[in-house]
């Protein structure tokens, strides 16, 4: 059964054009490949600083 | 330093094999699914160029410009040249007023899920037409006017807008699910779950199984009615066709026949007519003729009638013994109009009488009307005189002499000639052209 006012609230608003600057500008681009990165940076760093 | 490359590299190698799912997925229209894929992919690797651009194009496939630019502006920026972001970004922007149309449309999306959310749906459902009017890949647009739809519990709708959501994503699982419960309420599932049972059923045919061809199709209620519409247009059809130009043209023979008769009657009857009005005239002209001779019987002055009368007359003043009262009267009797033979011997012998003795009496009275200077009497006996016996110059004579002494000559002198012509050897005679000069 549909919960009308449920699936309501799912619907979101759609990204306007005048908002594409804002979005390119907040976009999240981190990968997984920076993430291990950064892991691995840490973890050389952690393994000096233990030496 | 060989390890994080071994990262790299693995990480590239997931993220081609999601963006490979992903457009797998995208080739057989399961856009929801590529999208999941190629965030994955992108997810691993940010520089993956083809499954940014990818993503893009879903994005505008389904309506989302917005996102598709923002995509394909990252897209262009990671990598620069030999990019084909490059190329979809000019083809949005490029084409004068289009960029500002998707803006439109989205903006009233965005106001009608407003309205929709603020128990305002019958607004929303217009903004939403209007949209998809315009835009008809939206599938928001098309999710959010299929719920609302739902929400009034008008299925036949709703499946409409579903069913364009679901050409552009097959596997749209929200899409899926609302359509599902459309047909529930529809009667459609019923239709298409005996239908696939009968396409999977795998029993031995019996002899009174029934194959149905592919082009047969269930009839649903509304089918019934429009069928038997069409049975009864068709109907009304051949009756309007066939039977009534036979109908019609049996009535006009009976109509004409009718007709016929009614004319055959009309002339029977004027023909009738036409002889009584003959006969009518006939009898007119007889009435007349009799009226005539009724009316010559009963005139008073001439009329047949008044002549038996003036005979009375003149045979009471011979009783009486009163001879010129009965002069006078034989001068205005008309004997002609007295056809009856006894009659007429007595009317003979008055007018012998009278031409024998009552030429004089009138000639005396004449002259003694003249002697009395009543010269207008006097003539109208000298004329009954003559009228008695017309050759009686002595009577003319005095009847010149009476118009010569009132001076009217040309009477006078006519009457003097005839003395003169008719009687030359007389004493008249001589005195007569005394009169007039000779």
């Amino acid at each position: 059964m549909i919960n009308f006012e449920e699936e309501l609230s799912h619907f979101k608003p759609s990204l306007e054009v005048e908002e594409v600057e804002d979005a390119i500008m907040d976009s999240d681009l981190t990968d997984m490949a920076d993430i291990m990165m950064n892991l691995i940076k840490e973890g050389s760093k952690n393994k000096k600083s233990d030496e | 330093m060989s390890k994080p490359i071994n990262y790299t590299d693995k990480c590239s190698r997931v993220s081609n094999a999601f963006y490979n799912a992903g457009l797998e997925k995208a080739q057989i229209r399961d856009l929801t699914g590529a999208c999941r894929c190629l965030k994955r992919s992108l997810a691993f690797d940010k520089y993956n160029t083809n499954a940014r651009n990818l993503l893009g194009l879903i994005y505008y496939e389904i309506g989302e410009t917005a996102e598709a630019l923002v995509q394909w502006v990252i897209s262009s920026n990671l990598q620069q040249e030999h990019n084909r972001a490059t190329y979809y970004i000019h083809e949005v922007q490029g084409k004068p007023g289009r960029l500002e149309d998707e803006s439109v449309h989205i903006r009233r999306y965005n106001q009608a899920l407003m309205q929709a959310q603020n128990d305002n749906p019958d607004l929303a459902i217009l903004q939403l037409g209007r949209v998809v009017d315009h835009k008809p890949n939206f599938v928001k647009a098309h999710m959010l006017l299929a719920l609302l739809y739902i929400g009034r519990e008008d299925y036949a709708k709703a499946g409409k807008s579903l069913y364009k959501v679901l050409q552009i994503d097959k596997n749209n699982p929200r899409a899926l699910w609302y359509m599902s419960f459309v047909k529930s309420h529809t009667g459609r599932a019923d239709v298409e779950k005996r239908k696939l049972k009968n396409a999977f059923s795998h029993h031995q045919m019996q002899d009174d199984d029934i194959i149905l061809p592919p082009s047969y199709k269930e009839n649903t209620g509304w089918q019934m009615v429009l069928q038997i519409a069409a049975g009864l247009a068709l109907g009304a059809a051949v009756i309007f066709f066939l039977v009534m130009p036979a109908r019609e043209e049996q009535l006009n023979d009976s109509h004409n026949r009718e007709l016929n008769d009614v004319l055959e009657l009309v002339n029977q009857e004027s023909i009738q007519i036409a002889g009584l009005q003959t006969a009518l005239a006939d009898m007119e002209t007889e009435r007349d003729a009799a009226v005539t001779d009724l009316q010559a019987i009963v005139d008073e002055n001439g009329g047949v009638l008044s002549q038996y009368q003036q005979l009375v007359h003149i045979l009471r003043a011979y009783k009486a013994d009163d001879f010129p009262t009965a002069v006078e009267l034989y001068t205005e009797l008309d004997p002609e109009a007295i056809e009856d033979e006894g009659m007429q011997t007595v009317i003979a012998e008055i007018r012998r009488d009278m031409e024998e003795r009552g030429y004089q009496v009138l000639a005396d009275l004449g002259n003694q009307a003249r002697d009395a200077g009543d010269a207008d009497r006097a003539l109208g006996y000298y004329q009954k005189s003559l009228a008695v016996k017309p050759d009686n110059p002595q009577v003319i004579y005095d009847m010149a002499m009476v118009y010569h002494g009132r001076e009217e000559e040309d009477q006078a002198n006519e009457l003097f000639g005839q003395v003169i012509m008719n009687y030359p050897d007389t004493e008249l005679a001589a005195k007569a052209k005394d009169a007039r000069g000779y």
